[in-house]
């Protein structure tokens, strides 16, 4: 990819840019504390924005898939009947969305665009959605305790699948294009041609930033192999089951989570509105059918479908995505310890520890 | 688009938690990194915060009941008519034919208007809120023992805890924030003490589970007082400083026998020894125990108070009693009076001295004698002597487990209801008032560890739609009352005036971090998370001997197991807001759709040994009655106990026949019952 | 306005006729209010089913018993949940939300020359209907045609006058059975599960060149298949349609979603060797 350099100090004006077109540009802030959060860029807030930052936990997804969304309005009245789609077309900008998130959002392509059919409410929102990714750099500030995009192979610098991306080279940054659009952006005149040393540095810069991951879950491909064949014991998944308390968090907050439900609200006499709301496949009552069947009762069984449907060979070969994209999320906000990092680490101590060595 | 950083409205852990607006709604919700509570976790309520606020199915008109049917109003017509009808029933029956009951959900603000409403204009202390039933022994027990009725120490401390005792609460159920903390704890090294009657998910984790038979607390507890001084384990050198009554205390506990509780509470005696060394000889050792639906009686809350005292185990981080509130609010309606003997800040109204000072601030006379509370208003007793009762946010139908609301609303004339929907409850209303929901107003929470919270308001509440406290403020002008308060912030800065405690709670500090921990003054602005901290004074706690208990209810040959009225989880599907998410209701919902009659737990080996399979129908009889329900295999239920749920009216009515209410164990003999 | 479909959105259908069958369940005749969505929709193959939407209350799978080749269309439904419950207010004239139809369906067409060898149990005889119906109105396609069909009692029959009248073709056989007969009612037939009709002397079920279906409750679905493969049929040649709480049937929401499948595109109807290697529990 062609590589453009801006000064460091011309890097919001991306976001001037993108608000001039017409976008509705999303950024990353602080909030209390070590909070940070997703929202929208005003004249108000445009300085606050960060580069530098912990990844808000809140994830991007909801900007294609809402955590309540409207599908549609039904209206009876003196016997007829009508059914009307609410549709919602935002022309956004993400500007901040970091590597993991980028593969995540790809995910998301590949199953609500892909697959057997098309889902319009998420082609609507993900039509004229721009993707400016910004790498990882800062260990500081940007590396979570739980990141492990590493082992995941989506970052901390995307390779593809964005629009715009942005690396921190120090008095400058480097900016690529993955799309047309982004190309579009670059023509505008704060951007330079790079030089061989910008490469280097970037290279460098990367280099430095892999060694920074406080989470190493290098057994990371072995559970996918692992939970694709079905081998890891029961015994495993009934100690993971102890420990969650069923709240939803970890699918929830995961990028490349998909799972809803539908409900009808009434509006008035007569009116009814149909949301969809993010679910979880934690819960007790997911797969549970109206006469009482539930083929998932038991939380361990229910673990063990989380982690199936996140690595199974099947389904990264079907979607050509992996599921999991190593955020941490999951991590940060499980009560029991029991996200992605700490149940690779439970299957490759319980795997290892089957020894079948005997002294005769 | 906008995030703001607020706290939960379900239980009393106080959350924190960002709520995402958009086009004056709320479209989504995340939890809060930094927020010292939770540190980043929710539990499956809060993430489906957005689904209940943003439910279009509210109440937007006043109703008046005329020719029988609720018929819509307007505001004035409804202030007017409620006012003028106080007035009539307090002139015909006096005041103490009014009862004013609010829910433990309601705000700091509510709370304390009602209650000065209740006193200051009716003259009567007749003010109570929904769990008081639940949480008053708690109350008491904590005043009389500690003289602060509330937890000592802050959540997050259970992280430097080295041991923790949950006694007799499905943590993961109920306060799923508090069972993360526990379980994380104990993941890095902490001991898990649990004891309680039904396994369950924190039980998992545990390194000691004590199953004792239901009704035993009191009597294990004091089991492990007794092994404590037989083995000279306890902290003397904080006992002679600091407590009183120790005398008294050991005397009875002598009388106490490891192998005799051993057997009476049907758990090892080996296990019952090492807790109790584990917990004294640790350097902080915490007691969490619920005030909610799975409470404890004063008996047992006294002992684990004992035992506390008799370790040394408080003044110190990772220590203390957690007293956990299982409302978002239900410390806050305590500490703002809403109970029928205590002013705000826990002053009790036969005292003269506090009195004055209060009649001083609200300039006019209040009651002196204690008032009832809900449980007696809402059963036999309050039939014929209360007239009106007022609910605010309450559905007593709906969620009161005691009496029977249904019957006493019906008999009254004229109940009041302030909610956000139309439930049960409205069907004996004479006038209903809708209310601003969370988010739609800026009040404020006091969550379980004494933490009052700013919950903000980030949207508007539907047209035409007022703050509940807004509409007391109303009403109390209307009779006349010379009331003004701008906002909030306002009625907090009188809070400040009368609750010393909260003194310091001005919104402007309360929005500066997260909230304030009282004790918190205009000396300690930044709060206590931890009481006792800067030292205890000399005296300031008390040993209460607690009767040695020697069988709870003795179950026999012909009544040979011991049924319990209780139930954690399934509570909550009863709560109005829980209703509107299709994903909580269908969660909390679950166990009343595959038993639509009830059910009664039973551990799957007694039910092989009746030949019993899940689903079945089962006869439970008793002394009192019998009834028939579905019989629902369950490993956590205690072998020899059953465990029935007591939303289910009829159930509940059947088998406990003229005994009615509050009473949560008997024995019973069970039948498979043929088709 | 967009290029892609809504597969969300249902089109309005109004109720027909509404019969009672047997206890809890009812046959709602309909058809959609645009006659073009009508047609498009009568292209759906045995197996299939479609989305009922109650507005208000939700929405629900419903099979579709009838076959293409008939002239109405209609849902046989118990009322268990609150959308099914809610569907039997319904009448004459009442409108209410369908789309479809979904999931991949029998492959009549694979089995022409073959013998047919149903086994239904209680009210699974509803997505099978669909097929023997096909199957008739195509006799000359297959051989020999057997329906085993049993409930648990004679009053839990489903569509008797349509077995009656599928008896009558050439090379078919239907045998019915009860769990029990309770003293109240008329019965003159075999007592006992689905499996004892195999065991009848007499009967005599093919197994090569057969494709059995097989369809009902978790319990007679498990009996019934230690039957088939103890009389020599293989995995690929036993084929069911499984069942699964939906919320979308699209394949997005992921309520159905059982091992490797997603049972509302790449199923509901699976061979019973798929059925092995989903990696879930059925």
């Amino acid at each position: 990819m062609k590589a453009r350099i801006l000064n460091r100090t011309d890097v919001l004006k991306i976001v001037d840019l993108l608000r001039r077109q017409g976008y509705e540009v999303i950024a990353p802030f602080h909030g209390r504390g070590r909070d940070t959060f997703f929202d929208t860029v005003t004249d108000e807030n445009r300085d606050r924005i960060q580069i530098h930052l912990p990844n808000p936990y809140y994830p991007p997804k909801r900007f294609v898939l809402p955590h309540i969304e409207h599908l549609l309005k039904a209206h009876s009245s003196n016997g007829g009947l009508k059914i009307e789609p609410i549709y919602e077309q935002p022309k956004r900008a993400i500007f901040g969305i970091r590597s993991c998130d980028v593969a995540g959002i790809y995910h998301l392509d590949r199953f609500f665009l892909g697959r057997e059919f098309r889902d319009i409410y998420y082609e609507n929102r993900r039509r004229n959605l721009l993707l400016v990714n910004i790498v990882c750099t800062d260990p500081d500030e940007d590396i979570n305790r739980e990141c492990f995009c590493m082992c995941a192979d989506t970052g901390p610098a995307s390779r593809e699948h964005f629009d715009l991306q942005l690396m921190d080279l120090g008095d400058e940054f480097m900016a690529v294009a993955g799309t047309s659009e982004g190309e579009e952006i670059l023509t505008d005149p704060m951007f330079r041609k790079g030089e061989e040393s910008h490469i280097q540095k970037r290279t460098a810069i990367l280099n430095d930033v892999r060694t920074h991951f406080k989470n190493t879950t290098s057994w990371f491909s072995a559970t996918v192999r692992y939970v694709s064949q079905g081998s890891i014991l029961d015994k495993t998944w009934e100690i993971i089951g102890d420990r969650c308390l069923e709240c939803g968090g970890c699918t929830y907050v995961c990028p490349a989570c998909t799972c809803f439900t539908v409900s009808d609200r009434q509006l008035g006499p007569g009116e009814i509105e149909r949301v969809r709301v993010w679910d979880s496949c934690a819960l007790a009552g997911f797969t549970r059918m109206a006469g009482g069947h539930n083929p998932r009762r038991a939380v361990h069984d229910r673990r063990n479908r989380r982690f199936f449907r996140k690595l199974a060979s099947h389904f990264i070969q079907k979607e050509l995505s992996m599921a999991c994209v190593g955020c941490g999320r999951c991590a940060a906000v499980c009560h029991g310890d029991v996200g992605m990092p700490s149940v690779v680490e439970m299957i490759r101590r319980t795997t290892t520890e089957i020894d079948k060595h005997e002294p005769k | 688009m906008a995030h703001r950083l607020t706290t939960c409205t379900f239980c009393g852990v106080g959350c924190g938690l960002y709520l995402e607006t958009a086009d004056n709604r709320v479209i989504g919700v995340s939890p809060s990194m930094s927020h010292p509570a939770n540190e980043g976790k929710i539990c499956l309520r809060g993430w489906h915060l957005h689904e209940v606020i943003s439910t279009p199915d509210r109440l937007r008109i006043p109703m008046i009941r005329k020719d029988g049917r609720l018929q819509e109003a307007t505001w004035d017509e409804a202030f007017n008519f409620i006012a003028a009808r106080l007035k009539e029933i307090r002139e015909k029956h006096g005041p103490d034919s009014i009862a004013l009951l609010n829910s433990p959900r309601c705000s700091n603000e509510e709370a304390y208007l009602l209650q000065k409403f209740a006193r200051t204009i009716i003259k009567t202390n007749n003010v109570d809120h929904g769990a008081g039933v639940y949480s008053n022994n708690s109350t008491d027990v904590l005043l009389d023992m500690i003289g602060v009725p509330a937890t000592t120490n802050s959540f997050h401390e259970l992280a430097q805890s080295e041991v923790i005792i949950v006694s007799s609460v499905d943590l993961g159920k109920r306060l799923p924030t508090i069972a993360g903390a526990v379980i994380r704890a104990r993941l890095k090294g902490a001991k898990l003490i649990v004891t309680g009657t039904r396994s369950h998910r924190v039980v998992k984790n545990a390194d000691i589970f004590l199953q004792n038979k239901p009704g035993t607390d009191s009597l294990l507890y004091g089991a492990m007082a007794k092994v404590i001084v037989d083995h000279g384990s306890m902290n003397l050198p904080f006992i002679k400083k600091h407590c009183r009554d120790y005398d008294k205390f050991i005397a009875k506990v002598l009388e106490y026998d490891l192998l005799e509780a051993a057997e009476v509470c049907g758990v090892r005696a080996d296990l019952i020894e090492a807790a109790a060394l584990a917990y004294a000889g640790a350097r902080s050792a915490a007691i969490l125990y619920s005030t909610g639906l799975e409470y404890g009686d004063t008996d047992s809350i006294k002992a684990m108070v004992n035992l506390c005292l008799l370790s040394g185990q408080l003044g110190k981080e990772g220590s203390g009693i957690f007293a956990l509130t299982e409302h978002n609010n239900l410390q806050g309606c305590c500490d703002m009076g809403m109970l029928p003997d205590r002013l705000p800040g826990y002053g009790s109204v036969r005292d003269d001295l506090i009195r004055s000072q209060f009649e001083k601030q609200w300039k006019t006379e209040i009651p002196s004698r204690p008032g009832v509370a809900a449980k007696w208003v809402l059963s036999d007793r309050g039939k014929g002597s209360i007239h009106a009762v007022w609910l605010c946010r309450y559905d007593p139908v709906s969620t009161a487990f005691f009496g029977n609301a249904a019957d006493c609303l019906e008999q009254c004339d004229l109940v009041i209801q302030q909610h956000l929907f139309l439930t049960e409850t409205s069907r004996y209303a004479h006038v209903v008032l809708p209310t601003a929901m969370f988010g739609e107003e800026q009040v404020t929470f006091t969550s379980g560890e004494r933490r009052i919270q700013l919950a903000k308001q980030v949207i508007d509440p539907p047209s035409g739609i007022a703050s509940a406290w807004k509409q007391i403020v109303r009403i109390a002008q209307a009779m006349g009352a010379d009331w003004n308060y701008e906002s909030t912030a306002d009625i907090m800065d009188e809070i400040g005036t009368v609750a010393p405690f909260y003194s310091g709670a001005n919104y402007e500090n309360l929005a500066r971090e997260y909230g304030r921990q009282w004790p918190c003054t205009k000396d300690r602005p930044l709060g206590t998370p931890f009481l006792f901290s800067e030292g205890i004074p000399r005296d300031a706690f008390k040993f209460i001997p607690v009767e040695r208990l020697h069988e709870a209810v003795v179950t026999n040959k012909e009544y040979p197991f011991l049924l319990v009225l209780g139930h954690s989880l399934y509570y909550w599907h009863r709560n109005a807001l829980i209703r509107h998410s299709e994903t909580l209701r269908r969660e909390y919902q679950a166990p009343l759709l595959d038993y639509p009659e009830g059910f009664a737990g039973i551990h799957p080996d007694d039910a092989k040994k009746y030949g019993i399979h899940d689903g079945d129908r089962i006869r439970l009889r008793a002394d009192s009655g019998s009834t028939v329900t579905l019989a629902a295999l369950n490993h956590e239920i205690r072998s020899g106990t059953l465990f029935m749920p007591f939303f289910v009216k009829q159930v509940e009515h059947q088998i406990l026949g003229p005994l009615k209410s509050g009473v949560h164990l008997i024995r019973v003999c069970l039948e498979k019952e043929e088709e | 306005m967009n290029p892609s479909e809504n597969i969300y959105l249902p089109k309005t259908a109004i109720v027909d006729r509404v019969t009672d069958d047997i206890a809890d369940v009812k046959t709602f005749y309909w058809h959609f209010e645009d006659s073009e969505e009508q047609k498009a929709f009568k292209k759906f193959r045995p197996g299939q089913f479609a989305q009922v939407s109650l507005f208000g209350v939700g929405e629900f799978p419903a099979s579709l018993p009838p076959s293409p080749t008939e002239d109405e269309t209609f849902f046989t439904i118990r009322s268990v949940g609150s959308c099914t419950t809610a569907l039997h207010r319904l009448k004459p004239g009442d409108r209410f939300g369908v789309r479809g139809p979904y999931g991949n369906g029998f492959p009549m067409e694979d089995y022409y020359g073959k013998n047919l060898v149903f086994v239904a149990g209680g009210i699974g005889l509803i997505p099978l209907r669909s097929c023997i119906v096909y199957a008739l109105k195509h006799r000359d396609k297959y051989d020999r045609i057997q329906v085993f069909y049993g409930s648990k009692t004679p009053g839990e029959l489903m569509y008797l006058p349509n077995l009656r009248e599928w008896a009558t073709f050439a090379g078919v056989e239907c045998r019915l059975t009860v769990d029990r007969k309770p003293p109240t009612e008329e019965w003159e037939g075999n007592v006992g599960v689905v499996g004892s009709l195999f065991k009848i002397p007499g009967t005599n079920i093919p197994v090569d060149n057969t494709v059995a279906f097989v369809c009902g409750p978790p319990i007679m679905f498990r009996f019934v298949i230690r039957d088939l493969l103890a009389l020599g049929f293989q995995g690929q040649n036993i084929v069911s349609t499984l069942e699964r709480y939906m919320k979308c049937g699209v394949g997005k929401c992921g309520h159905c979603c059982i091992g490797v499948a997603y049972v509302c595109t790449e199923g509901p109807v699976f061979t019973y060797e798929q059925i092995k290697k989903l990696g879930e529990d059925i």
